[in-house]
């Protein structure tokens, strides 16, 4: 298949944003259920989608009983309308569908049903959509970020975190490139990219990019500008101390020089006991404390986000 | 493999010609970091000899810029602008978190080109010619793109934001020297560096005396008094500087880093 994906003209006011990270249990849908919040509170028209297939939970962060419509419902035609799964949250402004479980972990879900999602989801009449990816890196979940305009990726400053980060970039970027290699021959390389063991000894998209540009200039242009095009966004949480704010940029610096990918540092949120003790009360924190240091983090990555900037630093 | 080559000693820090001592010195600290044993960042994507590789040639980087002699030397044989030189365009790194990037403008996975840098309406009042140019993002990176290199273990205090206190008390007026230390004052707008510099020379306060109680190099001091935006850092450490500022002298921290912050064109919506 080496179709793509639709993606989003540019300047158009509606948005997918999406948040990934290869790794559970780090805090994705409790910050993508914050980050909609706020963004909400900002005025903007949100929908956020449950696409976690780790068990679809944006709902409890967001202080609702399970969901009775799903994205599942929609798929199997039980609905007819992407509408009909949206539930409201009890937050002006912010809506929810649920993915209903395994959602993009479905291996039946084909192309077509893909696009099939993701036009309804882009012509959904709000100004953002906020897909919480949960962990993993299947192809679906790629397609989902790839599709995206603004690719978050979430890390703990952990090792096991940081390493899935790494192996979601590169899947998610060879996935992209497999799609636009017209021929066997670079297909081959990008799929021999892949096997991380390969004799080409192809470790890295700039591995990738050399071989391809031995192999085919004009292909190898083409790959260099879809690098170019890639650019996730680091979001650290669970930060405890200032060394772990520093990942962040370390992160973006070893992308840069050793991936070839010129990934960006949207921000960081403090590991913060209040919000585990609004998790508890399944109560958001971002209402029951607005004030915490996590809840300001959250509103300072939504701005960065909404400005497309990013942390840097001062030299 | 994976390590680019053919990086000049500034690239190698992730610098630019232009930097100072101290920005020698910080980057040279962040980037050794980054190339620590099992360091975070690294470990996974390069073997032990890549990274003792890259080790030896930020050490060999570091050797050569901070000995001026060497560093004049090495930029004369590389065409760079000399030590002390006036910085003629303020770089990226040094730009705005987010100037006017505009709305619905792609910046995504998914983009195209993506991001161009975009220049800010204004030139901002103060003693400068020209607007710098100002990017959301770096502008495209010839390759290997040289990243925003950051803060690390002497990360001071203001990397991580002080946050504005809920309830700061919103002390009224200015013009009264307040005794250091008490109610906070506010300065009336628009705020400008050269207005925190009558303030605080009235008060007969050092820069040095606020960078020992604020632990914000001097440098950083005069570029805030001297409007120089192009030098400042990014605004989410801008705005913690300006916080130790205010606080050193007495002043509301927040509404004295939101007025400052305030004069200079771009969206930057309030909290």
């Amino acid at each position: 298949m080496s179709q793509s994906l639709p993606m989003s003209e540019p300047g158009s006011p509606r948005q997918i944003w999406s948040v990934g990270g290869g790794k559970g249990g780090i805090g994705k849908s409790l910050l993508t259920a914050a980050l909609g919040w706020h963004l909400a509170r900002l005025g903007k028209r949100v929908v956020l989608v449950d696409a976690d297939l780790g068990g679809a939970n944006l709902h409890t962060c967001l202080g609702l009983s399970g969901p009775t419509r799903t994205l599942g419902d929609f798929m199997a035609r039980r609905v007819e309308k992407i509408e009909d799964v949206l539930v409201e949250t009890g937050v002006a402004g912010l809506r929810l569908i649920s993915g209903g479980g395994d959602f993009l972990g479905a291996a039946n879900i084909n192309y077509q049903q893909k696009l099939r999602i993701l036009t309804r989801v882009r012509a959904l009449d709000v100004d953002l959509v906020l897909i919480d990816l949960g962990a993993g890196t299947s192809f679906n979940t790629l397609d989902f970020f790839l599709a995206s305009d603004l690719g978050l990726l979430m890390v703990v400053p952990e090792p096991t975190s940081v390493e899935n980060g790494y192996r979601f970039i590169k899947s998610a970027l060879f996935r992209r490139l497999r799609a636009v290699a017209v021929t066997d021959r670079v297909q081959d390389l990008v799929d021999s990219a892949l096997d991380a063991r390969n004799a080409a000894g192809i470790r890295t998209p700039l591995d990738l990019l050399a071989a391809v540009e031995a192999e085919d200039p004009v292909q190898g242009e083409r790959f260099r500008a879809e690098v170019a095009a890639f650019r996730p966004r680091f979001i650290v949480n669970q930060v405890r101390e200032p060394a772990d704010v520093a990942v962040g940029h370390q992160l973006v610096t070893a992308c840069a020089r050793h991936l070839g990918v010129r990934a960006s540092y949207a921000g960081f949120v403090d590991y913060d006991e209040t919000v585990w003790r609004c998790v508890r009360q399944r109560r958001l924190f971002m209402a029951e404390a607005p004030s915490s240091p996590a809840a300001e983090r959250v509103r300072q990555v939504a701005r960065m986000l909404l400005h497309r900037a990013s942390l840097r630093l001062p030299w | 493999m994976s390590t680019p080559s053919a990086q000049n000693h500034y690239e190698v820090l992730g610098i630019n010609a232009q930097a100072t001592p101290e920005e020698v010195e910080r980057a040279y600290r962040f980037t050794l970091e980054l190339y620590g044993d099992g360091a975070l960042a690294t470990y996974s994507l390069l073997d032990p000899a890549e990274v003792r590789r890259a080790r030896g040639r930020v050490q060999e980087a570091y050797e050569v810029l901070r000995d001026p002699a060497r560093r004049q030397a090495y930029d004369q044989s590389h065409g760079l602008a000399s030590v002390g030189a006036p910085r003629a365009a303020p770089s990226n790194l040094r730009a705005w978190p987010q100037p006017a990037a505009r709305p619905g403008e792609s910046g995504g996975v998914a983009s195209p080109p993506g991001d161009a840098p975009v220049m800010p309406p204004a030139a901002f009042s103060g003693n400068q010619a020209t607007a710098p140019a100002m990017a959301a993002e770096a502008a495209p990176a010839p390759a290997p793109p040289v990243p925003a290199a950051v803060p690390f273990e002497a990360t001071p205090p203001q990397i991580l934001v002080p946050l504005p206190a809920p309830g700061a008390s919103p002390a009224r007026a200015a013009g009264s020297s307040p005794p250091l230390g008490r109610t906070p004052h506010v300065l009336p707008e628009p705020v400008t560096g050269a207005l925190l510099r009558r303030y605080r020379e009235e008060r007969g306060v050092s820069l040095r005396d606020i960078a020992n109680q604020s632990k914000i190099g001097t440098r950083y001091l005069e570029y805030i008094e001297g409007d120089r935006l192009d030098m400042l850092p990014a605004a989410v450490y801008l705005r913690g500087f300006l916080q130790e500022y205010a606080r050193a002298l007495g002043l509301d921290p927040r509404r004295t880093a939101n007025a400052y912050m305030a004069q200079f064109p771009r969206p930057w919506p309030q909290e």
